[in-house]
């Protein structure tokens, strides 16, 4: 009898060591989306795609992986630069693969969460499938969602990271979309020292500054609204045309509607000191170029806001010398130095 | 012989009761089954050739169709006492291309058994679908990007691809034509809805699967309720009016011709 416990014993301590450690995928791990005390209610439906630790690790892979473009070069993070808040150093307009150029400054991203519709024209009205545009314009990544797919599954590392994320290693575009838009929703800033002032956690504002925020309030908030500094709304802001794309419309592209022509949506001025150069073709290299044309270079380009015209008829802002160099000073306190070296969002 | 006429009345009330009538009309409305809906493309009713066939439109244009596909979604069924049966969203989105005849067939399972009398459905992809995120998309997402039924500049689907080539008494250079109709972002919604009557009712059983067959005129896609001259614009992408001309025009081009039970 000894002997046959012995035996019952052995047997099942071999059946206890089997190898089902290697078989064991855990559950993905939760991760909470905190909203910024200063912020309004997220717009994304985070029930729709849970944020996850594999899920945005996954995303993270995937946002700075070249092989999503046609040449392997062009990743995500090549036109999104960290240290850039998410835009291209210093390029007017991005270019793509093989030095295919496009036509549209590249585009900070922060704080998508909070959007209902994404790119300068509203080309994309959920986070999930903006991807869908830059991947698959011939000027960009150059690549089809088949394409991408055939690649992923080709690279060993994701299918454990899909199955992590996921809990299968099956590769889908619903999975890879999902995945990418759970590390970008990640990237929300609001640590800026403007937002250590508004939310009164003890920092001060300069006297320039203070005043720069007194006329930024009374002249660029009634678009540049609220503590995204945007109203989502599409609007002309009197910009002369640029005869080097004539093929730009603004949001005419996508609705069609002929009162669209040359709207763009009114982006958000987090870490503008960061995202130079400006407007939707990146035509102004700095922020002073930026207030004079609104104190002083608008044009009647058939469709501009009536916000922005003047009693007398004529189109733009008042702006004195003094007062601009202010709003600039202001300008520059909404730079988020902790979101620009956040490791969660590093491509190193 | 008492055994024998009692015999005789056993056999002769078990034969009775043997040979009830038990043809199609009285299996039980229980269970589920299949439907099929095949979607034929004719052109003033003949049927429609891609390639090779010149075809009248509006009278005073000539056209040849190299491709027409379109986004068949959010299919239901309706009974004449009105209970709609609606096929699982994700499950109902389908692309009918002309060139790909098994494409043109589609098999709807799980039907609660029912006389349908009406279907209903969507041309095109309506904006909550998009709401939805990738989730949302399932697989369709590659099917379409696979057919080209996707834009690259919106993420957005085309809802119809009609393309071909066309002569005009004023143009007889013969000059390609596209019509990709879809929504415009937010700011259109070129989504249409669909109600077809069946002329006899589809009787969906656990052992009858109903083929319901559905005529689509395509000429009434520039000669419909509004009309479309190429001659004036032979590239309709993202038209503020005509895509919306062709998307109401799309609607109402589907008849039932026949339904086999």
């Amino acid at each position: 009898m000894n002997i046959f416990k012995l035996l019952i014993g052995v047997s099942v301590l071999l059946v206890g060591c089997n190898n089902a450690a290697d078989d064991y995928i855990g559950l993905p791990t939760p991760v909470n989306f905190e909203v910024p005390a200063n912020f309004p209610e997220p717009n994304y439906d985070f029930s729709a795609n849970p944020l996850t630790a594999e899920g945005i690790a996954l995303g993270k892979v995937l946002f700075y992986d070249g092989q999503l473009s046609s040449t392997g070069v062009v990743s995500c993070g090549f036109c999104h630069e960290q240290a850039f808040s998410f835009t291209h150093h210093g390029h007017t307009i991005s270019h793509g693969v093989n030095g295919e150029e496009g036509f549209r400054n590249t585009q900070p991203l922060h704080n998508l969460a909070f959007y209902k519709e994404f790119t300068w024209d509203g080309a994309a009205l959920h986070l999930d499938l903006q991807p869908i545009i830059p991947i698959t314009s011939e000027v960009e990544m150059n690549e089809t969602i088949p394409s991408v797919l055939s690649k992923l599954q080709a690279d060993p590392k994701y299918s454990y990271m899909f199955e992590a994320a996921f809990g299968s290693d099956s590769i889908t575009s619903g999975r890879m979309l999902k995945a990418l838009s759970q590390f970008m929703l990640q990237m929300v800033s609001a640590n800026s020292r403007y937002d250590a002032y508004s939310r009164e956690e003890g920092e001060q504002l300069t006297p320039e500054e203070l005043a720069g925020a007194a006329l930024f309030n009374d002249k660029c908030a009634s678009c540049h609204m609220g503590e995204l500094f945007t109203d989502q709304s599409y609007r002309n802001n009197g910009l002369p045309l640029n005869s080097n794309f004539p093929e730009e419309e603004g949001r005419m592209r996508v609705s069609g509607f002929p009162d669209d022509f040359y709207k763009f949506r009114v982006p958000s001025l987090r870490n503008v000191a960061l995202s130079y150069p400006y407007m939707h073709d990146g035509r102004f290299g700095n922020l002073e170029a930026v207030l004079d044309f609104y104190a002083d270079g608008m044009v009647d380009n058939g469709n501009v806001d009536p916000l922005l015209k003047r009693e007398d008829g004529s189109l733009g802002i008042n702006l004195s010398a003094s007062e601009k160099t202010n709003i600039i000073h202001f300008l520059k306190t909404l730079t988020d130095y902790e979101f620009i070296q956040d490791e969660r969002f590093s491509e190193f | 012989m008492k055994v024998l006429n009692y015999m005789a009345i056993t056999m002769m009330a078990v034969s009775l009761v043997a040979c009830d009538n038990d043809d199609n009309t009285n299996t039980e409305l229980t269970g589920e089954g299949t439907t099929r809906i095949e979607f034929d493309n004719s052109y003033s009713g003949s049927d429609l050739l891609l390639q090779t066939t010149s075809y009248s439109a509006n009278g005073t244009e000539k056209i040849v169709i190299d491709t027409l596909k379109y986004i068949v979604s959010n299919i239901r069924l309706e009974t004449e006492d009105g209970e709609l049966y609606t096929v699982p969203k994700e499950a109902s989105i389908f692309i009918v291309n002309e060139a790909n005849e098994e494409s043109r067939f589609i098999t709807i399972e799980n039907v609660p058994a029912a006389d349908y009398v009406k279907v209903h459905y969507g041309i095109g992809v309506d904006q909550d679908k998009y709401l939805q995120g990738a989730d949302g998309q399932g697989d369709f997402l590659n099917q379409a990007t696979a057919q080209g039924m996707m834009w690259s500049w919106q993420a957005g689907y085309k809802f119809i691809r009609f393309e071909g080539r066309f002569t005009a008494e004023a143009q007889p250079e013969e000059t390609a034509f596209a019509i990709h109709m879809g929504s415009h972002g937010s700011s259109l919604d070129n989504y249409k809805e669909v109600t077809v009557d069946l002329p006899v009712s589809a009787k969906v059983r656990t052992d009858i699967t109903p083929e319901i067959h559905v005529v689509a005129d395509i000429s009434q896609l520039l000669s419909g309720e509004g009309k479309l001259y190429l001659e004036e614009k032979s590239q309709i992408h993202v038209d503020p009016d005509k895509s919306p001309m062709v998307a109401t025009n799309a609607s109402k081009m589907f008849t039932v011709d026949h339904v086999h039970n």
